[in-house]
């Protein structure tokens, strides 16, 4: 069935078994809501200052909510239910839209501090007594949910909850939508929060540097496993519809999962700059999501040398920090990047030359690794 | 027990003193709803041990500070 799709969509590159499937698409980010560890909340400069984090994790720097919820409903409200929600009004706000016709999420912790709430009291009061309030607020959907309720919107509204792949399911769902009805305005984000307890648990597991590590300053110093952990709500309103103002146009995506070797993850990067016609040197910039893991690192080098020819690159995780649905900042970063035509000394080094299109790579855990081509509009 | 209904409801922004003994609880006055309801049942259990277990008497138990602590007070009386 023809849907009408901008660019024909879904374009599937076969080759093998375990071929590539891209997504060619066309559409735009109108607008951004973007609560992380920098200053990117609200009509500030373009990342004017890099704000740099202790060893441990990287917190977000947070607005005051009452500003953007009621306080009737705040009381309730967890520290990423709030993030999520005020990042998700000031998209909207920015977009002049007061009802998007969906309204997607990824997250892949969901509302982790009410179910360690939660959890906590069913061990503590020996599954008594429970209160509601953590219970009903700790499913992975609530951010979402809140935001509808809030709006009074009764639209399309969905939570994609796939790990490393989450944002990434939010923004294909969007793109779909879109292909079916182009003039819609979508609301779309990824967020993810850290808490004690989640820091201290992914601790044990190796995944973060030790407690002697420089923070975000120090992360790409040296040869150390570990990384620094971190969180964020990011919103974008996206349309198939472009209108003067938009800050870049997301022209394709794919991603793919637990590639059997280094070969196959370039065979894979190889056929997605193919599948859009380009070669490595029409790329203006590569943003990658490195995180100071050597043995995650090493694969970011290989492909930046090997497939792409050593083009100009930047890391975005020395600014967010490392988790599931990073690669929203990555977005962010890219699309102002691209709206302003340079890298802000704050994220890296970028070329001479203005950059009209940007290549985003992300892999979590070298499981999930995701693609993304961005150019300017 | 003033102070017990802020904290267990996260009310930010509000004293003891904010909260008259006979202002609504719900709807109007303190403006609580069917979640806080909830909240105020377990409140009653963790701190005074009362079950309440008719649920008809909610609205009548809930309907104001001085109201609860009636309900306590009658209950500790009944169970001395």
């Amino acid at each position: 069935m023809d849907r009408g799709l901008p660019l024909g969509c879904p374009t599937g590159v076969t080759e093998t078994q375990t071929a590539l499937t891209t997504v060619s698409m066309q559409f735009y980010i109108r607008s951004s809501g973007n609560i992380s560890p920098q200053n990117t909340f609200g009509q500030v400069p373009f990342l004017a200052e890099a704000v740099v984090s202790g060893p441990g994790k990287f917190s977000c720097l947070e607005p005051d909510y009452r500003q953007y919820i009621d306080a009737k409903m705040i009381r309730r409200m967890s520290r990423i239910i709030k993030m999520g929600v005020a990042a998700a009004q000031e998209c909207l706000k920015a977009a002049g839209l007061q009802m998007p016709d969906a309204i997607i999420t990824g997250t892949a912790y969901g509302c982790l501090e009410d179910t360690g709430l939660f959890l906590t009291k069913m061990v503590e009061q020996q599954e008594e007594l429970l209160t509601p309030t953590a219970f009903i607020q700790s499913t992975h959907n609530t951010v979402g949910a809140q935001i509808a309720l809030m709006l009074q919107c009764h639209n399309y509204n969905n939570t994609f909850v796939h790990r490393g792949f989450s944002f990434e399911s939010a923004l294909l769902d969007a793109a779909m939508l879109l292909g079916e009805r182009p003039a819609s305005q979508i609301l779309v984000g990824g967020l993810d929060e850290i808490t004690g307890y989640s820091h201290e648990l992914l601790s044990r597991l190796g995944l973060y540097k030790g407690a002697g590590s420089r923070g975000s300053a120090g992360l790409f110093s040296g040869q150390s496993s570990g990384t620094i952990g971190g969180e964020g709500a990011c919103f974008f309103v996206v349309t198939g519809s472009r209108r003067e103002g938009d800050w870049a146009s997301v022209d394709a995506m794919t991603t793919f999962y637990k590639p059997d070797s280094m070969q196959t993850t370039c065979r894979y990067v190889d056929s997605f700059l193919d599948s859009q016609g380009l070669a490595p040197a029409d790329i203006d910039l590569v943003i990658t999501g490195r995180n100071g893991d050597f043995r995650g690192d090493e694969i970011y080098r290989h492909l930046l040398k090997d497939v792409l020819g050593n083009p100009c690159h930047i890391p975005y995780k020395h600014l967010c920090g490392e988790y599931p649905t990073s690669t929203a900042f990555a977005i962010w970063l890219a699309a102002r990047i691209l709206q302003s035509g340079s890298v802000p000394a704050a994220a890296g080094t970028g070329p001479a030359k203005t950059i009209r299109r940007v290549l985003v790579y992300n892999h979590y855990h070298n499981i999930h690794h995701s693609l993304f081509m961005l150019t300017a509009c | 027990m003033k102070r017990q209904i802020i904290e267990q409801l996260n009310m930010q922004d509000i004293t003891p003193e904010d909260i008259g003994d006979d202002q609504p609880l719900f709807v109007e006055g303190l403006g609580l709803d069917s979640i806080d309801a909830l909240e105020l049942i377990v409140l009653l259990q963790q701190h005074y041990k009362i079950k309440l277990s008719n649920a008809d008497d909610g609205p009548k138990v809930f309907r104001s500070v001085r109201t609860m602590a009636e309900y306590i007070m009658a209950h500790q009386a009944q169970n001395a």
